[in-house]
């Protein structure tokens, strides 16, 4: 110990009893180890112990006892104390327990620092979700002849779903996506996909040239490899035609005003940003008065429940199947409802976004 | 997930199975990255125990046939279950990376 003491490692500060202790204590905030004897004049070990935490919650004590003296041995680890030695003290036992000590004390610095990271983390992935949560349009459009919902359940750490409506015109754009991943490269991603859609689809009709067009620009710079998978469409309110390009997703569903459901066709485009110079193409289907498209993400069929099984589409079909639809949210609620009762209480680990649009 | 790998004549066959997603998609891409030597000329990695890839999953994928492909490397896929060759399908990933039915169709190209 010599040797720690003259390298400096170790620094001793002595008081003579437990009142003067906690004054050294108060004006030396380095002071990491408390070395005490039970029996002192003016404040015994034992007091000085329940006082420690009050000057630094960090501080460890090792107490100092009489051979066999369980009674003040077991108070003071009750009172916090770190370990204890007895007298007759053996210095190489004393030795260790120092060390022991303050490795505990390092580690459990580092402990509170990687603590500090991740709340400081978790903050961020809260900002993360809020910006999620703050793109989302807040109104849907709707009119005496159609009216659109949609709803998203996000995950407890921050999925990539979007959707989003807007005027083009006389006609409406619609979109549904999933960025690949969650967190906040996800969220960052999803800005672009989603600052790229909007900027592509002013002044272009055509779901395909714009799904053509965001696909190019998300493909330039892109080192990581993200994507993101979209239902994007364009809706005409006059003709009641529905034109839609597919990248990468699930194609939407059709619910008929007679209770009969039908995926509707794919157009096979590839997830946009991973394929450079790609077409996309597209298809189109009529509205009839109370027929209903249904759009969604992955979240819903690949909701699992404990026993890792997946939602699946087949579920999906059977929720519709048959369904007199009251409204356009109606859909979103009873696929949401459906879900979540075959859930359970797993946890909820991908977004989930239902988005509706319906002939009055 | 668990792996195992097969190397001869400058082909190395990798079989991953299990489960992959956010949770294990680094280590995934690490020990891909991990097996491939210099001398590899065709990688393929047959995936007939893969019980579930999420999308994090897929961009490890398509990471590891970039990389590949950079170098020069054929990289392929095979053995898909259903649910994995549905999620390649409707991704469109299976237009981007080359996805056989079985080892010995990945090896012939």
């Amino acid at each position: 110990m010599r040797r720690q003491i003259r390298s400096q490692e170790y620094e001793f500060v002595f008081a003579q009893n437990g009142v003067e202790a906690l004054q050294t204590l108060n004006d030396d905030s380095t002071i990491d180890m408390v070395l005490s004897d039970i029996n002192m004049p003016k404040m015994d070990g034992l007091t000085l112990l329940q006082q420690l935490p009050e000057v630094n919650p960090n501080l460890r004590a090792v107490i100092i006892s009489a051979y066999g003296d369980m009674d003040n041995i077991r108070t003071a680890m009750n009172r916090g104390a770190f370990d204890f030695v007895t007298k007759p003290i053996d210095f190489d036992d004393l030795k260790i327990t120092i060390a022991r000590t303050l490795d505990h004390l390092a580690e459990w610095r580092d402990a509170l620092a990687s603590r500090d990271q991740l709340v400081a983390l978790q903050n961020e992935l809260g900002i993360a979700s809020q910006l999620q949560q703050s793109i989302l349009p807040k109104q849907a459009p709707s009119s005496h002849s159609f009216e659109m919902a949609a709803e998203m359940e996000p995950a407890r750490n921050v999925g990539g779903d979007f959707y989003d409506y807007f005027k083009l015109g006389d006609e409406i754009g619609l979109v549904v996506a999933d960025v690949s991943g969650k967190g906040i490269p996800a969220s960052m991603f999803m800005m672009s996909s989603r600052t790229a859609l909007k900027g592509s689809a002013i002044g272009v009709c055509e779901p395909k040239a714009v799904l053509t067009e965001v696909n190019r620009q998300l493909h330039a710079d892109n080192p990581t490899c993200m994507f993101v998978t979209m239902v994007y469409a364009v809706f005409n309110p006059a003709t009641n035609i529905l034109t839609y390009s597919i990248a990468g997703h699930d194609p939407p569903l059709k619910l008929s005003v007679d209770g009969k459901v039908t995926e509707l066709p794919q157009t096979d485009g590839v997830a946009l940003g991973i394929a450079p110079a790609v077409e996309y193409s597209q298809q189109s289907v009529k509205l009839e008065s109370g027929d209903t498209v249904f759009i969604f993400t992955d979240g819903v069929t690949e909701a699992m429940n404990h026993n890792n099984e997946q939602f699946g589409m087949e579920r999906l079909l059977e929720t519709f199947d048959g369904v007199e639809l009251n409204s356009a949210a109606d859909a979103n609620q009873r696929v949401i409802g459906e879900v979540r009762r075959f859930v359970g209480g797993a946890i909820q680990s991908d977004d989930i976004t239902c988005l509706a649009l319906r002939r009055l | 997930m668990e792996f195992s790998h097969d190397r001869s004549d400058e082909i190395l066959v990798i079989n991953a199975s299990g489960r992959v997603d956010g949770s294990n998609a680094s280590d995934f891409l690490d020990t891909l990255q991990g097996l491939f030597e210099p001398g590899d000329q065709q990688i393929i990695l047959d995936l007939g125990g893969l019980e579930y890839i999420s999308s994090a999953g897929l961009r490890v994928l398509l990471m590891a046939a970039q990389n590949l492909d950079k170098d020069n490397k054929s990289f392929s896929i095979c053995s898909l279950t259903d649910s994995v060759s549905d999620v390649f399908r409707i991704s469109g990933f299976d237009q981007i990376i080359k996805v056989f039915p079985t080892v010995d169709a990945a090896k012939q190209g």
